[in-house]
């Protein structure tokens, strides 16, 4: 289905679909500020229709948010996620202590932020870091020890 | 690392966003490469350097110290 959606148009309508889906959370929880539910669908339709006009522009960031960044774009992009996670695990650090500090009981979401930074930081090490080289000593190994001239 | 991209557009008479158009990436990474803020990938520096019909190590000079 995404091959029929333009490039540009496929993160903001991610995002925009998040947030609605955000909204009939909210909406669905009920109770005092159900008005709230509409606000946060209409902030989350602008921001799919912002993100979609900013895309359109000649900049790195618009070709990133426009899903059409090359190879130094890309790294950019995957530079900056980088720092969000260090952001996000620094932010997860610091919940952590101070309610630890304040109230304990409600620590548990922090807690579970940092271990899935961390688990997601070792999923990434043995998803990227590949045994390559070792694969190819072994080949050489092989290849020595199968060699004639080698006694 | 020194590269003759800028040299070689301006002997084409090209413009960045016309090498950007040919190589398949963004201006600004035409820009980037240009002033050596970016070493580009080995596929694209040998697109680089066939667009330009020359070798890669034509193209891409290690700017290296000399020997003392």
């Amino acid at each position: 289905m995404m091959r029929f959606i333009s490039p540009r148009l496929r993160a903001p309508l991610w995002r925009a679909l998040a947030g609605l889906v955000l909204a009939g959370a909210w909406a669905i929880g009920g109770g005092q500020g159900q008005w709230l539910a509409i606000v946060i669908a209409v902030v989350s339709l602008g921001y799919g229709v912002a993100w979609y006009v900013w895309a359109g522009q000649d900049t790195d960031e618009a070709a990133l948010l426009g899903s059409r960044a090359d190879e130094r774009q890309k790294l950019v992009g995957q530079k900056a996620r980088a720092l969000a996670g260090i952001f996000a695990l620094a932010g997860a650090y610091a919940g952590l202590v101070i309610t630890l500090a304040v109230k304990r009981g409600d620590a548990w979401p922090f807690a579970l932020m940092l271990l899935v930074t961390g688990l997601g930081y070792l999923f990434g090490l043995s998803s990227y870091a590949s045994g390559e080289p070792d694969a190819e000593n072994d080949a050489d190994a092989g290849q020595q020890a199968r060699s004639p001239v080698s006694s | 690392m020194r590269n003759r991209v800028r040299e070689q557009r301006l002997q084409k008479e090209m413009s960045q966003a016309e090498l950007a158009a040919a190589l398949g990436v963004s201006r600004q990474t035409v820009i980037s490469i240009e002033t050596g803020r970016y070493l580009p990938s080995l596929p694209l520096a040998f697109k680089i350097a066939r667009l330009f019909d020359l070798t890669v190590d034509k193209m891409f000079d290690p700017e290296e110290e000399p020997c003392a």
